[in-house]
């Protein structure tokens, strides 16, 4: 492989390690993100009091954010296992592809993201009695949303990549 | 180089391995953060948050015991204090609520305390008995008595929580329905839509109550001519879907102890969800094996077929003992302490 080569390469590397456990720790943490960020900007909560409501509801009967996190973070799961596996399998001398995947998985990530937080924000801005359900159907949602992220990235990298050679 | 960099792919088979070996610990952390955080292994701390100077943390905490049940046994004498001490109405009510889940002894004996103080001179403190009282659910069945003479205070909002606190209980059903339909009537709206409200949602309709709840299917009051046409939609005491389908419920933990108050409520209608109903006796939740025994015994003759497990269960509880006992001798007797039976049509 050329120096060029092998620094594409390189970079493809780190962007999918980094892709990894960005996809799983932050679809665990963005509904504990927007939960403090609500209580703190939109409800005028003092940071350490929010934190310490934040931290006491965490495992409590009727709230359980703890369970909100996870349920939020299975798609990510899922995204962090597809970045591994498609991402991490793709040829190293072939960038083209592997950019291609890149931002096809890029693009569901950022999908994603876009729907879980802006359904986190409306069920805690608009509380209702049916609201929790949301954090149920949000993982069957999420894991729709991926597919389509996805080929809306891939079309996106063949309209707009450059031919780029090894 | 290293093995990544010569590797034909942008990870090697050797850096996957890692990755998936990362995410599992990740995963198994998150499980034992969980583990180390729920149950019976966070007793000690919730004991402590019981003691902290905000409300919020309290009643949290107080929740949090409820959920863990007989487990968290050690927790009753901080619970009982904030039952009956505390000055935020809600730590009271939930500190109730959780004990009624861990020690129905130490439920009744909060019990005990605020029936005396429904004939407080404050007023405000009347209304906070009549709140904690009926936070216990049919475990307060004893303070029904009290509660009846308290539905006719001067204070329209005491009346409203006697009859909030009377539907929560629910059995028995016969002095409760005539409570709450002489609620139907009170001078005051706030107690008339209360009552609509609990023949809604939470008590099932006897026949008195739906002639009174026919009338106010025209009432001005819009919220309450809805919520008597909600009251009157609802299945009947002898539905048989009605039936079948709590019994159902019964299977699931969750909706359990709600069934089994429904089921106590509807006297021998319920006689035909009977068979799930008896291995529930030897539940782990006390509170379900006195629901359990209540719904049996509310059955009367027509719970026969109970009679022998009734008598061999010996029961570690003694509130649960009393209702066992109560039940065999209401089979025995042929009593029925329910609501009557109610097969009929009723106007729409």
């Amino acid at each position: 492989m050329t120096d060029i080569a092998q620094e594409k390469s390189s970079r493809l590397r780190m962007m999918t390690r980094l892709g990894v456990w960005i996809s799983l720790l932050g679809g665990l943490l963005l509904p504990w993100i927007i939960m403090l960020a609500v209580e703190i900007l939109v409800r005028d909560v003092p940071v350490p009091r929010a934190w310490r409501s934040f931290t006491l509801h965490l495992f409590a009967p009727g709230y359980n954010f703890f369970l909100v996190g996870v349920l939020t973070a299975l798609p990510f799961v899922i995204l962090a296992l597809l970045i591994l596996f498609h991402l991490g399998t793709a040829a190293a001398h072939n960038a083209l592809i592997a950019y291609r995947r890149a931002l096809g998985l890029f693009s569901a990530g950022v999908s994603m993201v876009l729907i879980a937080g802006w359904i986190h924000i409306d069920v805690l801005i608009h509380p209702d009695a049916q609201g929790a359900l949301a954090y149920f159907y949000l993982p069957i949602l999420l894991l729709t949303i991926l597919p389509f992220g996805y080929g809306l990235g891939r079309a996106l990298a063949k309209a707009f990549l450059p031919r780029l050679s090894s | 180089m290293t093995a990544a960099e010569s590797s034909p792919n942008i990870l090697s088979a050797r850096e996957i391995q890692l990755h998936l070996l990362g995410l599992v610990l990740v995963l198994g952390l998150l499980g034992s953060w969980y583990w180390f955080s729920t149950g019976a292994r966070v007793v000690p701390t919730l004991i402590e948050l019981l003691k902290d100077d905000d409300p919020s943390t309290r009643i949290v905490a107080a929740e949090q015991l409820g959920q863990v049940g007989p487990a968290a046994r050690s927790a009753v004498p901080q619970l009982l204090s904030q039952a009956t001490q505390d000055g935020s109405q809600h730590a009271n009510t939930t500190a109730a609520i959780a004990l009624k889940w861990i020690d129905l002894t130490a439920a009744r004996r909060v019990m005990t305390h605020f029936v005396p103080r429904l004939h407080d001179s404050d007023v405000q403190q009347r209304r906070i008995a009549c709140a904690v009282i009926g936070s216990l659910g049919p475990i307060a069945k004893p303070a029904v008595p009290a509660l009846l003479a308290v539905a006719h205070d001067a204070d329209a909002l005491l009346r409203r929580n006697a009859l909030i606190a009377l539907a929560s209980i629910g059995i028995p059903p016969p002095p409760i329905g005539a409570a709450l339909v002489d609620g139907l009537r009170d001078s005051s709206s706030l107690v008339r839509q209360t009552a609509v409200t609990q023949f809604a949602f939470t008590v099932p309709l006897s026949q008195e109550a739906v002639a009174s709840l026919t009338p106010m299917l025209n009432d001005l009051d819009k919220g309450i001519a809805t919520l008597a046409r909600t009251a009157l939609d609802k299945p009947r005491a002898g539905d048989a879907a009605h039936i079948e389908s709590l019994g159902m419920m019964l299977g699931h933990s969750s909706a359990r102890d709600y069934a089994l108050h429904q089921l106590a409520q509807l006297g021998p209608e319920a006689s035909d969800a009977l068979p799930p109903i008896i291995p529930l006796l030897n539940d782990e939740q006390p509170l379900i094996r006195y629901l359990a025994a209540e719904s049996i015994g509310g059955m009367g003759a027509a719970a026969k077929q109970a009679l022998p497990a009734l008598q061999r269960h010996q029961d570690s509880d003694p509130v649960v003992r009393a209702a066992i006992s109560e039940a065999v001798s209401a089979i025995e007797s042929g009593a029925v302490v329910s609501a009557e039976p109610f097969t009929k049509e009723l106007p729409r």
